[in-house]
This record gives structure tokens, sequence and C-alpha cells, in this order.
């Protein structure tokens, strides 16, 4: 099978705005091999999109992105500009935070009643971006469990051996989870 | 003349396998090829395939076709409506040390667990004494030396030989309807070790020349309690093998034994590459993680059993790190194994994560062991997924393994995420549900049950750029479906449907908002001398199934279930309204019509349900989580939710999703795009204005982790989970604490 699959910015457009097909859904899922020029275009499609200029190298939420600061920085930004900080830093230590701890305030995000979370073995966890309090993401965990990283990517690696296109500032220092340093400010 | 006669059969047997390696040595030899090269069997040439492509492509295709064809003819041999009408049975073949080449339709990751059975029979000798010969039938059902998820999974392997040489398993699963444990049905919830978990059998042979022997009947009858349906199974999982044993050794005759056998070594590492491709293609390397709780609460439950009467909070604790070999998942941080019936063993958890492994990576390839070989696993050991006790239970394991499956495949999605193939970013949840039990009717007749309809659909996860669907999902087969209500309603004769339908509300909420869960409220009419029944569960409410929602969406909410006993159903039914979900059946207690003097709602494990008639149970499972911020949602697919009952109560979307409606005269509702800007220009200043910065968040939160101010079941999950390095590390660092930080338990 050919790897020459083209899928347009339009459709991927229509993806990342919820308005695609049945039709070319199906399409997309059915393709045997995926399109090597996908995320390129994708994040071509989302550049479009911003309304800052920094480069996207990586989305990693709706409103998530990792970029590339001039001055060689790669950092989590929010599409309403807002930077939460180095991306080695878990981004949700730059949000703010609502907890939900009792049966109401859980009944409030959780429907039917019997299908709310127990309070003492569960708490509900929002996170904010502080400048226009889109909820990047909810956790829903035991109290007292550390805020999850849910992915910290290995850029350059990615970039060199599987996109084939190494960023200009590699460096082992990149991949690594530098959250307690955070952390450690705050003791 | 009989001794001599045996001991003649058994030297000829004896110096036939001196002539050939043992299955003990032909399996340290593919271990040896397969790590000093990192191809499989140390094939690092395809040259068959190369050589003559249609001929190898035909050989497989004959293959295949062997086992699809014992699925589509062997299930209507059997009785239980899980294995015939759904999708829970699946037959392979593999090679001679266990690993598959290829699978039926059905539940695909059970091929995981092969290798495991075969690698027991090899270390002990089962082909040295007294032998394994051609058509020989072997039951396994254990988890530690077979491999198997839980003992109501049952396999028959079948060995294929040629001049008494192993050269290929056939294997048939199924799952049973009842294995005669203590808690009837199929999940044996409440037992405390292995000897409380029904039917187990490590690998052991039970028939020879396809044909099972007369004793084997007898287990069936004596130890299970639905014997028919078990002895149907037992023959339609050995129909199949059959099938695929005469096909395998006419494959053999047409390309003959050298040809087959460097066919199977080709065909495994082809796919073993083709796997590692498909990461490649559609991962980002780093590490995703994810966690995921289960309560187990069986305090002042067992009395009998006191060093079990407790409750437990299971930590799933999870990651994900693509590398050059395929992947990492690492469980690193995960509780340890309790007296509870949701311990794994290594086998068991296999058969689990492979799901969303198999589904997200082999589908543009052949389903063998090269899936296998490409995930690595990290299970240590003292956890629940590699229990340094030999006699844990793993009943019910799926109970609590499916969510560390959803943070696996759920890692894959944000890969697909990441990389731009969002057709495929979909949030995964695992919130399945079933109940199970055992009556006598009133001229004395037994029987024993499972209603798997739960399992085998529910609803689908968000996408990220459309909701989830309902009933469509099933993790663990490809062919979801809840089977007929009149095929349960024959198997549990008392239990007659009221309703079965989606369960309005019933999902994670999001900008795209899962799949909605089901619900079905059973009626029970005329129960005999008894009925009783349990119900195992994916998740149960008190804990979402999977712990992070997507992009700022919740999880879907775990299931439940009520028991509505000594009822004034006659007058209902006599009126002609009778609830037919759960959401039904509480608002018809609530405002009266609905009288219930024993109303219990169970967001965890219930213990035996004794049921009378017109009592009614009632469950609700297989919701799915959302995708994106809920503030984000279309309002007019709020309002479309409205409209249709998809959403029940307004003023819980108009708060979740700042839409601003009105019904008209025809009870319609009608958005108001003004109001609902507003609204949402509000929820957000609302947002701002109950949070707190993080670091104030984590000052706060710090001093009680100091305090270790928990209720004790999270106090004694951190004692274990802290007690592996890993998660140490990462709890002690994120909170700032001393490195021997503890929470009673090291």
């Amino acid at each position: 099978m050919s790897n020459d699959y083209a899928v347009s910015r339009e459709l991927i457009g229509q993806l990342v705005d919820g308005t695609i097909d049945q039709d070319n859904t199906e399409r997309l899922l059915k393709m045997p091999r995926k399109d090597k020029a996908r995320f390129f275009n994708y994040i071509a499609v989302l550049q479009e999109r911003v309304q800052w200029p920094q480069r996207i190298l990586l989305r990693i939420g709706d409103h998530l992105y990792i970029v590339a600061k001039a001055q060689g920085e790669r950092v989590v930004k929010c599409d309403c500009g807002h930077e939460f900080g180095d991306y080695r830093h878990n981004w949700k230590l730059g949000c703010r935070i609502r907890s939900r701890k009792t049966l109401e305030a859980m009944s409030q995000v959780f429907d039917p009643a019997p299908a709310v979370p127990e309070p003492g073995w569960q708490e509900v966890r929002e996170f904010f971006c502080p400048e226009c309090a889109t909820q990047h993401a909810v956790e829903v965990v035991a109290p007292g469990y550390p805020v999850v990283m849910e992915l910290l990517p290995d850029l350059d690696k990615f970039y060199r051996e599987y996109l084939g296109q190494p960023l200009a500032d590699e460096s082992p220092e990149w991949y690594q989870d530098r959250t307690p340093e955070v952390t450690a400010r705050w003791v | 003349m009989a001794t001599i006669a045996r001991d003649v059969v058994a030297s000829s047997k004896t110096a036939r396998a001196a002539a050939r390696p043992t299955l003990r040595q032909m399996i340290a030899e593919r271990d040896r090829l397969t790590a000093e090269t990192g191809h499989y069997c140390g094939v690092t040439e395809l040259t068959l395939r190369d050589a003559d492509p249609i001929k190898y492509e035909r050989f497989y295709a004959k293959l295949h076709s062997a086992v699809l064809a014992a699925r589509e003819s062997a299930r209507f041999v059997a009785a239980s409506p899980g294995s015939r009408e759904m999708g829970e049975c699946l037959w392979g073949i593999a090679t001679p040390e266990g690993d598959t080449l290829a699978v039926s339709l059905g539940f695909l990751s059970h091929t995981v667990i092969f290798p495991v059975s075969v690698r027991y029979m090899a270390e002990h000798d089962y082909d040295v004494n007294d032998g394994i010969d051609d058509g020989d039938v072997y039951a396994v059902s254990d988890g530690l030396t077979g491999g198997v998820p839980h003992p109501g999974d049952f396999y028959s392997f079948v060995p294929i030989c040629v001049d008494g040489e192993i050269v290929a398993w056939a294997i048939g699963i199924n799952h049973l309807m009842e294995n005669g444990a203590p808690v009837a049905g199929s999940w044996a919830t409440f037992a405390v070790d292995t000897f409380m978990d029904g039917l187990v059998c490590p690998p052991m042979r039970t028939g020879r020349n396809l044909k099972q022997e007369s004793w084997w009947r007898a287990i069936w009858e004596r130890r299970t309690r639905a014997a028919t349906m078990n002895i149907l199974d037992d023959k339609m999982r050995l129909a199949g093998c059959a099938m695929v044993h005469a096909a395998t050794h006419a494959l053999i005759e047409e390309f003959g034994i050298d040809y087959y056998k460097r066919a199977i070594r080709e065909v495994i590492e082809e796919s073993r590459r083709m796997v590692v491709d498909n990461m490649r293609d559609t991962m980002v390397p780093g590490t995703y993680n994810g966690c995921a709780f289960r309560l187990v609460k069986y305090k002042g439950l067992q009395h009998v059993w006191s060093h079990a009467d407790k409750n437990t909070l299971i930590h799933v604790r999870g990651s994900i790190e693509p590398n050059e070999k395929g992947l990492m998942l690492d469980a690193e941080g995960s509780s340890k194994w309790g007296y509870h019936s949701y311990n794994a063993t290594p086998g068991g958890v296999d058969c689990a994560v492979f799901l969303g492994m198999i589904n997200s990576f082999s589908h543009n390839t052949k389903v063998t062991a090269g899936i296998d070989l490409a995930v690595q696993r990290h299970y240590p050991k003292g956890s629940i997924y590699n229990p340094d006790n030999e006699f844990t239970s793993n009943a019910n394991l799926w109970a609590q393994t499916v969510a560390l499956n959803s943070i696996g495949f759920g890692a894959v999605s944000r890969a697909m995420f990441a990389r731009g193939y969002l057709e495929e970013a979909f949030t995964v949840d695992g919130n399945w549900g079933a109940f199970q039990g055992q009556g006598t009717t009133d001229d004395g007749t037994t029987y024993g049950f499972t209603n798997f309809e739960w399992l085998g659909g529910t609803g689908r996860g968000a996408w990220c750029y459309k909701d989830g669907e309902p009933l469509v999902w099933a993790a663990w087969s490809q062919m979801a479906t809840i089977g007929d209500a009149e095929e349960f309603e024959s198997t549990i004769p008392p239990l007659f449907y009221l309703g079965r339908k989606l369960l309005p509300g019933y999902f994670g909420y999001g900008k795209y908002r899962g799949g909605p869960g089901n619900s079905a409220v059973h009626w029970c009419v005329q129960p005999g001398k008894h009925i009783g029944l349990t119900r195992p569960n994916g998740g149960l409410s008190c804990t979402p199934s999977v712990g992070l929602g997507m992009s700022g969406a919740y999880p879907g909410p775990g299931s439940f279930m009520i028991s509505a006993r000594d009822t004034n159903l006659d007058a209902l039914i006599a009126e002609g309204e009778t609830p037919r979900d759960a959401r039904e059946l509480l608002e018809m207690v609530d405002d009266g019509r609905l009288t219930v003097d024993n109303l219990e709602i169970w967001k965890t494990d219930c213990p035996e349900l004794a049921l009378k008639n017109n009592d009614l149970f009632v469950d609700a499972a297989g919701s799915s989580g959302g995708w994106g911020d809920p503030l984000d949602r279309d309002p007019l697919a709020v309002i479309a939710d409205l409209n249709d009952g998809t959403c029940p109560n307004y003023d819980f979307v108009h708060a979740m999703h700042g839409v601003v409606a009105m019904q008209d005269g025809a009870g319609q509702w009608q958005l108001d795009r003004e109001a609902t800007l507003a609204k949402r220009a509000d929820l957000r200043r609302q947002r701002l204005a109950e949070s707190i910065p993080a670091e104030q968040w984590w000052r706060e939160e710090r001093r009680a982790v100091e305090a270790r101010d928990f209720v004790p079941e999270v106090t004694e999950m951190y004692g274990q989970s802290l007690s592996f390095p890993k998660f140490r590390d990462e709890f002690t660092r994120f909170w700032q604490l001393p490195a021997d930080f503890s929470c009673g338990e090291e």
C-alpha cells in the first residue's frame, strides 16, 4: 500500500472545528495508513487560528499548545495568549483550581444522583486558565493525589526521529519533568 | 499384560521425545533468538513473503479463515447467550510456544494468555510426562498458571502434532454463564482468595482424540450451577478447535511442514514490524500518565473471613512511554494485592491492557503475537498486577484492570490528538456492568446465571470533534451488542424486563458529551423457592472508572444499582405505568406512585440481594466521558439534548453549559442566544471567583497530606502505593515531603 494519502487542510480544519461530516470521518477512519503529512498540515491550520506569533510545537489540549519562544524557551500557551511557563513544569500548576469535595458540589457536575462520586474517597478538581477561565482539565482523584502530568512529550525525539525535521535547540535537558521545581519554590 | 502394554507405549513416547527438543527447550530457544536479535525467533528477513507473496498470503488466509470459520460454526453449538449472540468467545491458533498466529472475531485480547498457559505446561514437563499428543484437550481457567483474566473465562487448548511433534495449538475461549464460586455467577465478587474463585483449572488434560473424557462432564455438573450451558459451551469450544485442528493439518499437508514452520515465524515478525511502525506513525514520544480508583467495600460484609472484613481503595496507576521496540506500559504505583476479588495476574492484566493495544495498532495487519512483542509491560512484584501471594483471588479483575486499559488506550488518543489524527481521538472509558446469581424454582430446579447485557455494549466516550455514541462501544470485543432481552429472560426464569433503555443525563459532560449509559428495570415474578443476585462492575459510582477527563471535560460516572423490595407494583401494573429506568424509578418513589419498603441504592458492590415477587432490580452502567470545556458546547446541541430527552434536567445543563432556554407552548426548548452569551460570561467570572491559584491550593492541600488527613481507605492506599519507588518519588517531590514520608506501610 502506498503511503501517499492526502488529507486537505480544509478537512483538517473541519476536524478541528467539529464540522466534519460523517462520510469524510469514515473515510479518514478507514485509511489503511495515516497520511504522513498530517502533522505539519495540522500545525499550519492551528497556527492560522491563534492570535499570537509563536511557533506551535505541539497541541496538547483543545486550547493548549507547547510553543517555541524567540528566547529559546518552550512554553505552554493558551489560545487566549496566557502563558503557563516552561513545558517541563506541569502546566496545571499555572492554573486556578476549583475543588469539589462535597456531595452537593460534585452533584453539580455528575448526574443522576446515584452516579455522583463519593466524598472522602474522591474529589473533583477543575483547572482554569487564569485569564480566559477556560477549563483545561478535570481530575477526579483521591484527596491528596499529586496533580497528574498528563503528557510530557519528548519533542526533540519526535521532531528528529518521527518527523525527520530536528528542532534547532535540541538538548538532553528538554525531556525532563521539572514540576518539583515549582512546588519547591512554594515550600 | 495391561501394565506391560502401558510401559511399551511410554517407552515409545520417550524415544520419540528424546529425538526432538522438548517444549521447554523450544520456548527457551524462541526467547533466546528473539532477545538476541530483536526479531521474533531471529527472523530478520521475510524470505517466504518476499520470494512468493501470493503464496505467503494464501497460506495466512487459510490459517485465518480456519479460526473465523470455527467461530461462525461452533458458537451455534452453544447454549449460552453470551457466546452465541454476543462477542464473548474467540478461537485462535498459536505456534508450539503459544504465540498467536491468527484469531477469530470476538474478544481478541485473550490471545495474550496463550503463551502463559503453554509456558506453564512446558516448565512443568507436560510434554515429557506423560506427553502431549495430537488432538488432546486441555482445560485452562487459572490466572496464575494459565494467564486467564478471571475463571469465568474458560479455555480449551488442543495441540496439533505432526509425527509426534507439537506444531500448533488450536484454542477456544468463552465466558461461562456460571463458574461455581461461593458467590454465584461468573465474577465471584467477595471472593477472598483463589479458593473462592469457582472452577479454577491450571492447564489440565480433560480429553484425547478431540473428545472429552467422561469424568469431565461430572465436573461441570457437580462444580457449577449452569451445567447444561457450560457443557454445551465446552462442546462449542472443542468443536471450533476440532475445525482448526483439521484445517491446520490440511494446511500443512498442502504447503509442507518446512514451509509451515518458517511461515509461522515470518507471520509474527511481519506483524510485529507493522505494529511498531504503527506506533511510530501515530504516537508522540514522551510519557503519558493516567490514574483511576476502584473502591472495594467489604467492611461489615465479611464477618466469616475476618482478615477480609475491610474496605480498600484500589489505586490504578499507569504510564505509557513509546520506545524503539514499541512502547512500555508501566503500572508501578498501583496498589498492592489484597484479600478481595479484584487482584490480577500478569497474564490477566495483559488480557485487559491489550484491548486498547490491539485495537490501536493491529488494525491493519495480522493479529498475532507481534503486538505482544511490541508492548513491554512492567507489573511490579507485590502489586495488584503481580501479587507475591500465589493464592490471591482474581475473580473480578476486570473491575479494575479495564481502567488500566483505559489509561493506555487513552494515551493513544492523546497522541493521536497531538499528531492531528483527530478522527481517531476519543475519550476512553471502561464502565461496564452485569449481574449474576442463582435460583431455585418451585419444583426444585436450580440454576445459575450471568446477564452480560451492559458488558456487551456501552457508551463510547466523546470524540474530540463530536459527541460519543450510546451502546456501540465494547473495548473487549469488536461486536458491541447487548443481546436479546428475551434470551436473558429465558436464562433467568423469574426476571422480566420492565424497561431497557438509555439513561438520560448519564454521561460525562464536556464540549462534546460521552455516549449515554444504559439502564434496565428487572421485575421479579414468581421467584420460586429462591433467587439471589449480585453485581460485578467495571467501576462503581463511588468513583468514576477513569480519573482524568479529556481536555477539560468530566469523565463518565460509574455504574450503580437500585434494589426496590416490597413494592406496590401490582397496583402500578393495573394502572399501566411502571418505571423503565433508574431515573424513572427514583422519580416514582419520590412522588409516591411507587411505594417501596426496602429501597437501597448501591454505589458499591452489593451483597446477595434476595428478591421476592414484585421486587425490582435496577441497574445503570455504560456511561462514558466527555471531551472539552463544557462552556464550549454548541448551545443548539444542548437544546437538542433537552428536546429529545438526552438531558432531562434544564437546571443542570443551564449551570453546566451556560445555556439559557425556555419552553414554548408545545413544550419544546428554545434557545435564548443573547442570554446564553451573558450566562457563559458569568460562569467564566464565577470560575475565577470560586477558584484559587495553584500555589494557594497546593499549600492548603499539603497541610492535609502532611497530617495524613484522609479517610482510612485513602491513607492505606497511599501507604501501599508509596512502597513503590516510582510513585514515592513522584508523591514526595510533588508535595515536597521527606523521602521517607509514609502512610503506615513500607
